[in-house]
């Protein structure tokens, strides 16, 4: 999608940062959470929310391939 | 596979269960890409954790032993390679910019079931059976208007947990949320339909034929930004 002109941002857990890492992505934002849950714990919308701000700030903010870990305000 | 009189379970068989067999979870089946001596550290850890959670009122050590798993299983299995991609800057702030939500959990709208393998009416027991005919099959992308309703999602997957996505599709499918933004200004417009595809499925035809098709069909749709979300 990046070839193509379409910014993206990659919402993961973090136990999948070793074969995101390999992709060499443009911006991912690594999750503390379970496998299956990347955007946050279940009916919790405030974090969710947070992690969804955190991932699309990384669309202004990152000039270059960016992997960044989610920090729980 | 339990044991047997003539042939006792290993503690290798047990800890492989997990893994689409007698035990299956796939919250759990990361234990079979750990040594016998890792996935029994792993156990240990998790009993010891159960009680210090009773007598605490504390379980978040628990969920974070179980992470932590989870990460060592993958950090093993994958040998990092840094290289360079491609990279895209945003053109315009997101304040002004439709952004588009594209997700592999395996998400699609009641009453428009993609219909895996041919089957009518798959069960997510059936998705994990068929695990390695999913792998194989074409990748197939099911299309969510921007302004369906949480209770008319539904989630299928043979190759993860979708526990917690049935009971909030947002922990992988975030669209309610991404409506959530787009109200508050977070960005200009969510685009229409969002997107979500089993994510398992054949990996060639993915890179090779259906995703460039598919990234077409999004220029299309003048999406100014992509938002991902693996499982």
């Amino acid at each position: 999608m990046e070839e193509a002109g379409i910014p993206t941002v990659v919402v993961a857990v973090a136990a999948f940062e070793q074969p995101l890492r390999k992709m060499a992505l443009a911006r991912v934002l690594l999750t503390p959470f379970l496998m299956g849950r990347p955007v946050g714990p279940v009916g919790d919308g405030e974090t969710q929310n947070q992690v969804l701000r955190a991932a699309l700030g990384m669309l202004e903010s990152t000039q270059r391939p960016t992997v960044t870990v989610f920090q729980q305000t | 596979m339990s044991e047997t009189n003539d042939h006792p379970e290993t503690f290798e068989s047990f800890k492989n269960s997990f893994f689409y067999g007698s035990r299956s979870d796939l919250s759990f089946k990361f234990l079979s890409h750990l040594s016998d001596d890792q996935a029994a550290d792993f156990f240990q850890g998790l009993a010891y954790k159960l009680v210090d959670a009773y007598d605490d009122g504390n379980a978040a050590p628990i969920y974070e032993h179980v992470r932590q798993g989870q990460i060592l299983s993958y950090a093993q299995e994958a040998r990092a390679v840094y290289e360079t991609g491609p990279f895209t800057p945003v053109e315009k702030p997101l304040s002004r910019s439709r952004l588009m939500l594209l997700t592999s959990s395996g998400h699609f709208v009641q009453g428009d079931d993609p219909k895996p393998l041919g089957i009518e009416n798959m069960t997510q027991t059936q998705a994990e059976q068929n695990i390695m005919s999913f792998i194989k099959s074409p990748p197939t992308l099911s299309t969510i208007p921007a302004d369906t309703p949480t209770d008319r999602l539904e989630v299928r997957h043979g190759g993860y947990d979708v526990r917690g996505a049935r009971k909030d599709p947002n922990v992988s499918f975030p669209l309610q949320r991404l409506r959530e933004l787009a109200d508050e200004g977070c960005f200009a417009e969510l685009s229409d339909p969002a997107f979500s595809f089993v994510g398992a499925c054949s990996q060639t035809r993915l890179k090779k034929i259906t995703g460039p098709d598919w990234v077409r069909r999004f220029k299309e749709q003048q999406v100014d930004a992509a938002l991902l979300v693996p499982v």
